[in-house]
């Protein structure tokens, strides 16, 4: 029972960072229908950007955290103009291909300035264990999943009632009208990679604070693309009610299939075969729109 | 195409010519004969080179008639060649039956395993595919590394030397010929297929599959057809490798290797016979160069070179040259050769 109970409350707190990570992928997707298959590296790199002001240059967290957030819009902006812009309007395996190139140079360019590939960050969060009923559980989940609610609430938020997420959500519907209305659509465009890279970062920084830093980040922001294919593509909500869902399903399977199958590493796998099995059930997702082609 | 002036087409067999003139013909041959020659002219360290561009060709081939010719995009083709290494590895060294065996076993489980990942194709395209076989590979690779009994787990497993009719192909020479031939071989099948019934099928579906299936074209069978020869010859490219390296593991399939084939077809030109000549060429040259001369050269140069340097340098180049093809010539090295063919025939006339 304490293990049951464990393992589902784990299981929602990383699910809830894939849902982060997944939610970067739907902004983008949703104001600019192009696939950004570099978001493990985007975590990846951000991680090591915090370790580098936290660890490396011995910032207090006060300092470190707004620069971190500063690099994942330069970071964001940086892509946008200088990759995605030029391409606008190409075939959509371009815009696929052009991110796959983006995530080999990041992963290139973390090799290069961290050549040592394993780290763990300084703690953020207290050390003490929590007791939830029988379960013990270690207190930085809870801080993750209050995290990401607040995270969720600041974006919902933003959707609702600032300027610039109601012309996000209008280029998301009709490009061509926002154009008519007067709507900068590169602008849009340009400020959805920028939030995009910070909400990576976000839960890059939050998910490498429990697991360290590894080039299994790379995977982490692979897996979360199991949450939006779970969820629907271009679907918030689908992002938020699958990131869990997923979670859930890797640690239980993880802990429960382990001995009856005997090969390791059962919880790594479980995202990538519930991308084929939607896929092959029901290809929107949950909460994806079904889009009826016309020739 | 255009011809050179003054050829004139006078029977449907001279249209359909792939060489048409015999200037074609004396480049054909010439280049044949200087290729295989290559032994003659080149240092062991070369020809291993060369073998490696030629597996990497039969592969990128392959992925070229899925993603170039049919649309369908494939970023798990590193996880096929990884099931046709394993394939011929465990058929020639654990069931000690011969090299022909496992060569072809090797193309049909990759086949036919590319056809079970290829099935939400008939449903999705474009990014979900993408995922779909991004998953394929992560899948195919964990069950490689797990199951210990048959393919050896994380160690790796051992592949022994080609051999065909009693003649084992142990050196670097005797490899080339075979590569060399099987590369050849799947080039002659590849420009065919384009010029067939079902290449222009394929065309047909990449360029609008709905429009392809109101016209009637089965687009289950086409796209289906599509994912097992594409899978077929990486499995055929898994095999060579894995009997010119001699050893293998799941390191040499990874998702980069996977991303760095698409980066290939992209700059040699999608959807032509030649470019991914041109890709896997210029790809694998610059790999090697890179990592064998430039980077020690620099080591050794400059001493205050920062320590990852060397892994991180290459993949930074790539992502780069995969960025810039897209952005300045997204038609490939393949529309360059074509209008560098094109000039050559009118010059020294511009019209």
């Amino acid at each position: 029972m304490a293990e049951l109970l464990q393992y589902i409350i784990t299981g929602l707190s990383v699910g809830m960072v894939y849902a982060l990570i997944a939610l970067g992928f739907a902004l983008i997707w949703k104001s600019s229908s192009v696939a950004n298959l570099a978001l493990g590296q985007i975590v990846l790199i951000s991680s090591w950007v915090t370790y580098a002001t936290l660890a490396q240059a011995q910032f207090p967290v006060w300092l470190a955290f707004p620069l971190v957030i500063l690099f994942a819009l330069l970071l964001g902006w940086s892509i946008e103009r200088f990759a995605l812009r030029p391409l606008i309007a190409q075939p959509i395996l371009a815009l696929i291909t052009v991110t796959l190139g983006i995530g080999y140079f990041i992963e290139g360019l973390v090799n290069f300035i961290w050549p040592w590939s394993v780290d763990a960050l300084p703690r953020l969060f207290p050390r003490e264990v929590v007791h939830i009923g029988p379960a013990v559980i270690s207190q930085e989940y809870l801080w993750v999943v209050g995290i990401c609610l607040m995270v969720f609430l600041l974006l919902t938020l933003f959707f609702r009632y600032h300027k610039m997420g109601i012309a996000m959500r209008a280029t998301a519907d009709d490009q061509m009208a926002v154009q008519a209305c007067g709507i900068p659509v590169t602008k849009v465009f340009s400020r959805s990679w920028m939030f995009a890279c910070v909400v990576a970062a976000i839960g890059g920084v939050l998910i490498s604070s429990i697991g360290g830093i590894t080039h299994g980040l790379v995977e982490t922001g692979l897996k979360a693309f199991s949450v939006v294919i779970l969820g629907g593509l271009d679907s918030f909500i689908g992002a938020m009610v699958a990131g869990p869902i997923i979670g859930l399903l890797e640690t239980l399977g993880g802990g429960y299939l382990t001995p009856i199958i005997g090969w390791g590493g059962v919880k790594d796998i479980i995202p990538f075969v519930i991308i084929i099995v939607v896929m092959i059930l029901k290809p929107y997702g949950l909460f994806g729109e079904v889009r009826i082609e016309r020739i | 195409m255009s011809l050179p002036c003054g050829t004139r087409n006078y029977s449907y067999a001279e249209d359909m010519a792939i060489l048409r003139t015999k200037t074609h013909w004396v480049f054909f041959i010439g280049f044949l004969a200087l290729l295989y020659a290559s032994p003659l002219y080149l240092g062991n360290y070369w020809l291993g080179v060369v073998n490696l561009i030629g597996i990497t060709l039969v592969a990128a081939t392959g992925l070229n008639i899925l993603v170039g010719y049919c649309g369908q995009l494939s970023i798990g083709h590193a996880g096929f060649i990884a099931l046709g290494a394993y394939t011929s590895a465990i058929v020639t060294n654990r069931m000690e039956l011969p090299f022909l065996v496992g060569l072809i076993a090797a193309g049909l489980v990759a086949g036919v395993v590319g056809l079970i990942f290829g099935l939400p194709s008939i449903r999705v395209k474009g990014f979900y595919l993408a995922i779909t076989t991004i998953a394929a590979q992560f899948i195919i690779l964990w069950v490689i590394n797990h199951w210990d009994s048959v393919t050896g787990g994380f160690v790796g497993i051992r592949a022994p030397y080609p051999s065909i009719a009693g003649f084992e192909f142990r050196t670097e020479t005797s490899q080339f010929f075979l590569i060399t031939t099987v590369a050849v071989i799947t080039v002659f099948f590849a420009k065919n297929l384009a010029r067939t019934r079902v290449g222009r099928a394929f065309i047909a579906v990449r360029d609008n599959d709905l429009a392809a299936e109101v016209m009637g074209i089965n687009l289950l069978f086409y796209k289906l057809l599509a994912f097992f020869i594409g899978c077929f010859m990486a499995g055929i490219a898994g095999s060579l490798l894995a009997h010119w390296i001699g050893f293998i593991n799941a390191e040499h399939f990874s998702l980069k290797e996977s991303i760095l084939y698409i980066g290939m077809i992209i700059i040699g030109g999608l959807g032509t016979t030649v470019g991914p000549i041109f890709g896997v060429v210029l790809i694998r040259l610059l790999q090697q160069t890179l990592t064998v001369q430039v980077v020690p050269f620099l080591e050794g140069t400059f001493d205050m070179m920062p320590s990852g340097f060397a892994t991180g340098i290459t993949p930074m180049l790539f992502g780069l040259v995969i960025i810039l093809f897209l952005i300045l010539e997204p038609r490939g090295l393949a529309h360059r050769w074509a209008l560098f063919k094109a000039a050559y025939r009118l010059w020294p006339f511009s019209y």
